[in-house]
């Protein structure tokens, strides 16, 4: 643990800590470009050069650890100079293509040359061209040599954390360019990390390239509900201006550093797995069914029709698809209201997957749902989807209700959905996009995505992690937690759920394993299930029963 | 005074061939070493004052020291013989008409540091160097001086030769390294400084340039006291300096360190062709700065040319006459950095690209009055602000043509042609 | 065109690579083989060579490109190598560049040859300074060039490669 001055101010910092790490400790910016702390170090770049006492030459941040006594400066006017000199050695072969460039906005070149460049232009000599200018070089990615500073990042991300090495530096000197090998693609599960990593314009990416500038988007913390990895993200949205990307809101999902599940990354598919939200088959308003078709009703009509068909039905006529996709909050008012108030029994929320997931040992989880472990904690795994099927393909179920799943394409047997979804008498689908099972219904509720409310899902490791409403639901649509709180009151209940802290603080008196937890206590980080505060830790450890606290 | 001591007995019919070698006492020197305790060897090439003539000019006894004693890893010593340095060629006739000098020296290096393993890097042009020191190679494995058991002293060595492929960089020791472990020779970030704790393949490893190690059995057969007693103050022995450009007698030439370069020109290498003046020399490569005609008294050793403002580097000393455009040289040799700079730190890449353009222009005559400031500019700020000294040996040079000739730059910028050749 | 190396040549690169304390650090000697074998080092070599030492092709094509010596498209008979660094420059090396262009029949001062013959290359110090100005000629060094040196040369040329041979004499 060294003790070093950084710009005057003395701090500590953990053993083998750079100076750009510890920089940023004291409020202290050191600009870098290849330097990227969850990949290796390059030192190519060489803008983090600053100036430390004693040493004969200006040293790079990202190489240099700290030391015991070590005096830092990291803005004298020799540090200034050398960035603006580097600056400017990055920007002679740099085309000006900023007006046109998809990274502008959140370009470091331009971040940097307005903060430390500024500078005459005195580049009289033809610009360096390259070989390929907006070009595709994979499925997800867009290339331009030319934009590309030779930092790496990308290459290294490659070698080091997808172990795909698509990615190659060739030829050299000035003439250097990133490229994949001839005739083949960048493709791999990570790909789409490659452009948040490039801290310039050269890698794109062909998803959201063009659909709106950034400095349009607005950010949310949000957790992936692509897996039961939970991988920590941010969701980019835009809610001013539908003329942009056919008027979709939520434009891109981007990784949030946390080092406990995803660190600074997330797999293709949940990257590009939001579309959903902004699809045309979301479902806007609750429909009934009357007089052998679907209408289109208000919410009131539509819950006193769902209480009513529920009412009607006796506990074990009763059947509940729960979901993983469902926050905790939300799985926790289902087992209140169908298991605890109404006495169902045939409840379970596991649908068999059509076919196992991708998975690796990295990020992505064979299991498609971000919160199977909340699920499985709450108690919802009652009965089996089939023998809840097998009950309804028999006419034993008089009511049905289904959260979220699609339950045609999935691992069911397909004769067994039918004779279920046609033989149950009330089908009631809640969820926020149609499909082949929402079209059985005859009662549909239009629910929120994740995107659209707030709660929190437990990953596969038992960590509990919050999602942020980033945008409104679409059209009519309702958080399930509301829905349920409503559906709960036309039920004649006294709920009055204000939110879901208020829900996650019954849950977690409720539920032993959420025992503890609070949003507060979550943060922004998550924490996992079974936690123990500091303080009862310490106690427990006195009297060595923690070991006997956490095995529950 | 004369004295020749790896390239004494270059003219000997077939001294590349073991026999021959051995005639003229060749591996007399190992037997003495292998008698003696390993740390007594390094201690010995340390006292002798032996520095690295690769162009650091660091004392190679002490880089030998720097190994870890006890370590649980391989070691290995890799030689330098990327010889690419414009002007060098020194090595060349090292590897061609003498491998067996060279093999001995790194069999006793080997031995000293307790290293089983070592491979001979030679730049991928080299190709008849590289048949004959393979040749040397084997010979010197079917006679038992290589493999197991050396000379029955139970020490143990192979080598290897390697063919480079073409890149300067890979003469920088760290760029070799890469190199030779099968990547782009892109330097490694320092520290650590040296390759000592962590080398070839993440192990410990002595890197020597080609004449260094040729020296060693001469410091052993003839000890540290006479070697340190020709040369210098601090750099002991000779040094073959490789002479061209227009002199009357190019090629190589082995002298004490700190020879006067007047001597260099005017006894051993025939004089000025056509009897013109000089006008400048380039003392050590062409990274080293350039010294005019007001420096012909410099003595030739690592700290006399340093005191003189330019560098030991690799001995190869370029001599222009008064019919050479400097803007010319200047521009030729900016072009030789831009093409080799390997790419990766910024100020290099993009440097060397840049100064080396404004500098054609100027020589076109095409140029404007900034562009001479602006090179020197760009030249001073690729300066120590990169991995390896490429950049700093590219902006060395250059800058000293910019200043020592200033007139010459700014007679191309305003006259659009050239005083010295006309035209 | 299916890329492989003929056994005897797969034996030569066992040894080559059977050498090193990794596989890796034989790649530049394994192209060099490689280049002898097919002429020259094509997208379908490098990846050959990457299966074979079990690299990415990337870092395959990384060295190809990085050093000057590996051919990326076929060469003619004679690879011809100018210097025009500084020794070889002072010394007259433009001249030289204009006849060896003019008696071998290229018009654009490098590249390859119409017939096919020849490929030239302006390449940087090949440390002959002494020779200045000179050239290599596949793999033999010739200098100091003068033109009529560079006709007598050219003249005695056979198609094919000059060979160092060491054992000559």
């Amino acid at each position: 643990m060294p003790t070093l001055t950084i710009d005057g101010i003395e701090v500590t910092v953990p053993d083998k800590t750079n100076l750009i790490e510890a920089a940023k400790m004291v409020g202290a910016e050191i600009p870098h470009y290849c330097y990227h702390p969850g990949l290796s170090v390059a030192g190519n770049c060489r803008m983090c050069l600053v100036e430390i006492e004693k040493a004969p030459k200006l040293a790079i941040g990202c190489f240099t650890p700290c030391q015991e006594g070590m005096v830092v400066h990291t803005s004298t006017e020799k540090v200034l100079q050398a960035r603006k000199d580097v600056l400017e050695f990055l920007l002679i072969n740099h085309p000006l293509d900023c007006p046109v460039c998809d990274q502008a906005g959140e370009c470091w070149l331009q971040i940097y040359y307005m903060k430390h460049g500024q500078y005459e232009s005195r580049m009289m000599e033809d610009k360096i061209k390259k070989h390929k200018k907006a070009t595709a070089i994979g499925p997800t990615v867009t290339l331009d040599q030319e934009r590309c500073i030779l930092c790496a990042r990308c290459v290294r991300f490659c070698d080091e954390i997808s172990k795909t090495s698509e990615l190659g530096i060739f030829n050299r000197g000035n003439h250097a360019e990133l490229d994949v090998f001839p005739g083949k693609e960048l493709n791999n599960k990570y790909s789409g990390n490659v452009v948040d990593i490039c801290p310039v314009g050269a890698l794109t990416d062909r998803d959201f390239r063009f659909q709106c500038r950034v400095w349009y988007l607005d950010t949310q913390d949000s957790i992936c509900p692509g897996c039961s990895r939970g991988c920590n993200i941010q969701v980019h949205y835009n809610l001013d201006r539908p003329h942009h990307a056919e008027g979709r809101r939520v434009l891109r999902l981007k990784p949030r550093f946390n080092p406990e599940v995803n660190k600074y990354w997330i797999c293709d598919e949940g990257r590009y797995g939001y579309k959903f939200i902004d699809d045309e088959s979301r479902i806007l308003m609750p429909q009934v069914m009357r007089n052998g078709g679907m209408e289109f009703v208000s919410w009131d009509e539509a819950l006193k029709a769902s209480a009513e068909k529920i009412k009607a039905s006796i506990p074990e006529e009763l059947g509940v698809l729960a979901s993983p996709q469902l926050t905790n909050e939300e799985l926790y008012l289902i087992r209140k209201l169908f298991v605890e108030e109404l006495g169902a029994t045939q409840v379970e929320f596991r649908v068999p997957p059509k076919e196992e997931g991708y998975s690796d040992d990295y990020l992505v989880k064979a299991d498609k749902n971000p919160n199977t472990k909340g699920a499985e904690e709450i108690g919802l795994a009652v009965g089996s989807a089939e023998e809840i099927l097998k009950a309804a393909a028999e006419k034993k179920l008089s009511a049905l209700v289904i959260f979220v799943h699609n339950l045609v394409n999935s691992g069911l047997d397909d004769s067994l959905v039918k004779a279920a979804l046609e033989g149950v008498e009330t089908l009631i689908f809640i969820g926020s996009n149609f499909s082949d099972t929402s079209e059985k219904a005859n009662v549909i509720l239009p629910s929120a995505t994740y995107a659209e409310k707030s709660g929190t899902f437990a990953n596969s490791e038992g960590r509990v992690q919050r999602i942020h409403e980033a945008v409104p639901p679409l059209g009519e649509s309702l958080p399930e937690w509301q829905i349920l709180n409503e559906l709960a009151r036309a039920l004649g209940l006294d709920w009055d759920y204000q939110g879901t802290e208020h829900i996650f603080a019954e849950l977690a008196k409720d539920v032993p394993a959420f025992a503890n937890l609070t949003y507060e206590i979550l943060g922004d980080q998550g924490q996992t299930l079974g936690y123990v505060p500091p303080a009862e830790e310490e106690a427990l450890v006195e009297h060595g029963e923690l070991e006997a606290v956490r095995a529950t | 005074m004369s004295i020749k001591i790896t390239t004494k007995n270059l003219n000997i019919p077939n001294y590349n061939r073991l026999s021959v070698y051995r005639e003229h006492g060749g591996y007399e020197a190992l037997k003495k070493a292998l008698s003696m305790e390993p740390a007594a060897v390094t201690d010995e090439v340390k006292r002798s004052n032996l520095v690295g003539l690769g162009g650091a000019g660091f004392p190679a006894g002490v880089k030998w020291g720097f190994i870890p004693k006890d370590t649980p890893k391989a070691k290995y010593l890799v030689v330098n013989g990327d010889e690419g340095e414009p002007g060098t060629f020194k090595d060349r006739y090292l590897l061609e008409f003498a491998p067996h000098q060279l093999i001995e020296g790194m069999i006793i290096c080997s031995y000293a540091v307790g290293i089983h393993k070592a491979y001979i890097y030679i730049r991928g042009e080299y190709i008849r160097q590289i048949k004959i020191v393979r040749r040397a190679v084997e010979e010197a494995q079917e006679a038992g001086l290589l493999g197991e058991n050396i000379l029955g002293s139970g020490f143990n060595l192979d080598i290897v030769v390697h063919q480079g492929a073409g890149a300067y960089i890979c003469g920088e020791e760290t760029g070799l390294i890469e190199s030779l472990e099968g990547k782009k020779g892109f330097p490694r970030i320092k520290p650590p400084f040296f390759p000592a704790a962590i080398g070839l393949f993440g192990c410990p490893t002595v890197i020597n340039n080609v004449e260094t190690l040729s020296q060693v059995p001469h410091v052993i057969a003839n000890g540290a006291e006479w070697f340190a007693s020709i040369g210098t103050e601090k750099n002991g022995g000779t040094r073959v300096f490789a002479v061209s450009g227009h002199v009357r007698k190019p090629g190589i030439c082995e002298l004490p360190m700190g020879v006067p370069l007047r001597e260099l020109i005017y006894e051993h290498c025939g004089g000025m062709r056509d009897d013109r003046p000089v006008k400048a020399v380039i003392p050590g490569g062409s990274s080293s700065p350039v010294l005019t005609a007001d420096h012909l008294d410099t003595k030739m050793d690592f700290v006399g040319l340093r005191d003189a403002g330019s560098m030991g580097g690799s001995g190869a000393v370029v001599v222009m006459d008064d019919t050479t455009c400097m803007v010319d040289v200047c521009a030729n040799i900016a072009r030789f950095y831009a093409h080799e700079s390997c790419g990766q730190c910024t100020p290099c890449r993009e440097g060397t690209g840049w100064v080396s353009k404004i500098l054609d222009r100027i020589l076109a005559g095409n140029a404007r009055p900034e562009d001479v400031d602006n090179a020197v500019r760009v030249a001073k700020n690729m300066m120590g602000r990169t991995i390896c000294l490429l950049a700093d040996g590219a902006a060395m040079p250059i800058l000293s043509y910019l200043t020592k000739f200033r007139n010459e730059f700014d007679y191309h910028v305003e006259h659009k042609c050239c005083d010295v050749k006309g035209g | 065109m299916a890329v492989e190396f003929p056994p005897e040549v797969k034996r030569e690169f066992d040894e080559l690579v059977a050498k090193y304390e990794q596989t890796r650090a034989a790649l530049l000697p394994v192209l060099h083989l490689a280049q002898r074998e097919f002429g020259y080092i094509s997208p379908e070599v490098e990846e050959y060579v990457a299966g074979l030492m079990e690299l990415p092709p990337t870092k395959v094509h990384e060295v190809v490109t990085f050093y000057t010596l590996y051919h990326k498209t076929q060469p003619g008979k004679h690879v011809i190598r100018l210097c025009k660094t500084l020794s070889c420059h002072l010394l007259g090396a433009h001249t030289i560049k204009d006849h060896l262009c003019r008696k071998i029949g290229l018009e654009n001062g490098h590249g390859t040859t119409p017939d096919g013959r020849f490929t030239l290359e302006l390449v940087e110090c090949l440390g002959a300074c002494e020779f200045a100005p000179m050239m290599q000629v596949d793999e033999r060094y010739y200098g100091p060039l003068t033109p009529e040196k560079i006709d007598e040369i050219i003249d005695g040329l056979t198609d094919e490669p000059v060979v160092e041979n060491v054992d000559e004499g």
